[in-house]
């Protein structure tokens, strides 16, 4: 770490990676609910609400905290504001912890959610933006902050670099993207058609240029990889994210009451977004291979995990149901969630997990620490989010051909054919969470520890 | 290329991308209400109520949302009318084993959303969701069993595993009720035997189909 302001990215890590275990627990909650769904007493929809929405924030937190380490090493200068950072991030802990406080509210006095000068006042009721509107307005609010405060610092030191420029960007889009999730339609089939702008444009749109730019930061960061390389390779993957996921959106646009048109678009182009993410995993082995000498190797391996997992999350369990003739069959069943669950776990997930585990011994200052809590922890969440996964495309496997071929009730499906895979998943459930603790563990312990002979960050590969 | 030139490719392609999009987005609005029926004040006040008990922590809609409780996106052709309004006000009244919580859904509300998730029926969603390939599941086709389908009596309940879980399963319903009065009784005026029964009335069955599908109904041992 050469500047004092990178250590701004801590506090944010650090509500990042506690609502991760929040959302991991209340993840557990919400498994055991398909098989007991009162044992608990907030409802399903609540601890969902809880679960989707500490996954996003945690994850918006955790890029945040990462943008704030690359902008002042690629500007070689120091932030532009320290306490505007921290009044935002302190900010944004409050106006979040609100809102959690709302949605527990309403579970248990669901009357409590009111009409208060036409908007809700506790929950939206609209998936994964059901923050209520004077929430949306201080998230936007803080994230306007967090963007001119990275744009001053990049503008003051006019030093701009491919990196933090599409880094910025890709910040940028994530912003607007958020828009168009802020209004009221009357209608149900235009409502959901602007919730995709969000949702779509933020996973498969804005979120993987961010991941592209940091893929390419960190690889130059645990490799002496030459900068001019990475950043080319860079703007072809996210530049082929975009060519293919802003079109591809119109894979949601099938069935929700849109014209047809959408099916040829949609299907056409959806099918074309695992190819930047292959390029990415294509570009982490090169780069690893070429340029042997690698200054943290635990970054590394969850950086490339990060890669991997990108492609076959986000990109192999996509597009097997992204054809409409599939799509058709498979829409709002358990293949979905199985699909949600992986893509946002190799793309995101170990995204942030790889950021923090190449900027945090350096803003520790630490060359070297223990990693073998790293690699457990690792293989805990990754294991048991592959069995997560799989039994979850089982349940979406027997749903889509007994209710939807056959013709079962739902409600019969669910509570008697699934049992096991709902059993199964949330025992796995429980190895995540063993995961993600030693995660956690070893945030707050890296580099406080004494370093043990057999494990070093440092290395150089003959 | 050189890194500029990607760059501008990636800059501008994403740009040109955009615009297309932008413009199917502006081609799409237009369209949309030629495909759906009008909506009254009724569906917008069920839509908002839609909104307030956060439906979609639950249940999809459309296909999208939650998948922990069935698909509403065609529940008013499926289930009747007075059924519906009847459970959103306390599920577990009229279903013993339903999942879902009473939420404090008045009556005039549950209106409102029957009406909205009727609107929402109406929509043109080129086919979704597809008819199941074996949605005419083999039975012997006696004249009872063709009652029995034409009154949608599978939408809500079930024979050997095949039909709804709404109402009881009837399975076995002449081992329980082996009184071919008693479900003629029935048919006409459900809840006058069965108090809080949440099943519609069926007047408009004729006395000769009413006695078909008795007939049928007493082979279920």
């Amino acid at each position: 770490m050469k500047y004092e302001s990178q250590k701004i990215a801590q506090n944010f890590y650090t509500f990042a990676v506690l609502l991760f275990l929040v959302q991991v627990l209340v993840g557990i909650i919400a498994a055991l609910q398909f098989i007991w769904p009162d044992f608990f007493p907030l409802k399903f929809n609540i601890i969902r609400d809880l679960h989707i929405n500490a996954l996003v924030v945690w994850l918006l937190m955790g890029l945040m905290g990462a943008t704030y380490y690359v902008v002042p090493e690629e500007s070689q200068s120091e932030l532009w504001s320290i306490p505007l950072a921290k009044f935002q991030f302190w900010a944004t802990v409050v106006a979040v912890t609100a809102v959690v406080l709302g949605y527990i509210w309403m579970g248990f006095d669901p009357q409590a959610n009111k009409f208060v000068a036409g908007t809700l006042l506790l929950n939206e009721g609209r998936e994964y933006i059901e923050a209520p509107r004077w929430a949306d307005w201080l998230i936007a609010l803080s994230v306007i902050l967090f963007l001119i405060n990275n744009f001053m610092t990049m503008y003051k030191s006019k030093r701009w670099t491919g990196i933090q420029g599409t880094l910025l960007g890709g910040l940028t889009f994530l912003a607007l993207m958020y828009l168009p999730g802020m209004f009221y339609t009357k209608s149900m089939v235009k409502d959901q058609f602007w919730w995709w702008w969000v949702i779509h444009l933020w996973v498969e749109g804005a979120w993987e240029v961010i991941a592209g730019a940091l893929l390419a930061f960190m690889l130059m960061k645990v490799t002496n990889a030459e900068r001019h390389v990475l950043e080319r390779w860079m703007y072809i993957e996210v530049g082929l994210v975009l060519f293919t996921g802003i079109l591809g959106t119109g894979h949601h646009y099938y069935w929700i009451g849109t014209p047809k048109y959408w099916l040829w678009v949609g299907g056409i182009f959806s099918s074309l977004e695992p190819i930047p993410l292959l390029l990415m995993v294509w570009d982490a082995f090169r780069t690893t291979r070429k340029h042997r000498v690698v200054t943290n190797r635990l970054g590394l391996f969850y950086a490339t995990s990060h890669a991997i997992f990108n492609f076959v999350g986000a990109g192999l369990w996509g597009v097997i149901h992204t054809l409409p003739q599939v799509n058709k069959w498979t829409h709002g069943t358990q293949i979905t969630t199985a699909h949600g669950h992986l893509a946002f776990y190799g793309a995101y997930v170990l995204l942030v997990m790889s950021m923090i585990y190449i900027t945090l011994p350096l803003i520790r200052g630490v060359n070297e620490f223990n990693t073998s809590r790293g690699y457990r922890s690792f293989w805990w969440m990754t294991i048991s989010m592959i069995f997560i996964v799989l039994t979850l495309t089982g349940a979406g496997m027997v749903q889509t051909y007994m209710e939807r071929l056959i013709g079962l009730d739902y409600v019969t499906v669910k509570a008697t054919y699934n049992f096991w895979f709902w059993a199964l998943r949330a025992i796995f459930g429980v190895g995540f969470l063993y995961g993600a603790w030693l995660f956690v563990i070893d945030f707050f312990k890296l580099g406080k520890e004494p370093v043990e002979v057999t494990s070093t960050a440092t290395e150089t590969v003959a | 290329m050189s890194n500029r030139g990607v760059r501008n490719l990636f800059v501008f392609g994403s740009l040109f991308f955009f615009v297309i999009f932008v413009a199917l987005t502006f081609d799409t609005m237009k369209r949309l209400d030629k495909r759906a029926p009008e909506i009254t004040a009724e569906v917008d006040e069920g839509k908002k109520l839609w909104h307030k008990y956060d439906c979609i922590g639950c249940h999809t809609i459309l296909g999208n949302g939650s998948y922990f409780a069935p698909d509403l996106t065609k529940v008013t052709v499926n289930k009747p009318e007075g059924y519906l309004e009847k459970f959103l006000v306390n599920p577990k009244k009229v279903k013993s084993t339903a999942a879902m919580p009473a939420l404090g859904i008045t009556p005039d509300e549950a209106k409102k959303l029957v009406a909205f998730l009727d609107w929402v029926s109406k929509v043109d969603t080129n086919g979704w969701p597809p008819k199941p390939v074996l949605a005419t599941f083999r039975m012997p086709q006696t004249p009872g069993v063709t009652v029995y389908q034409k009154y949608g009596c599978s939408s809500c309940h079930m024979i050997s595993g095949v039909g709804g879980t709404s109402g009881p399963d009837l399975t076995k319903v002449a081992s329980r009720r082996p009184d071919p009065e008693w479900h003629k009784r029935h048919l006409r005026e459900p809840s006058a035997l069965v108090p809080d029964s949440a099943m519609p009335a069926y007047p408009q069955i004729s006395d000769e189909e009413l006695n078909q599908l008795v007939d049928y109904l007493l082979t279920l041992k």
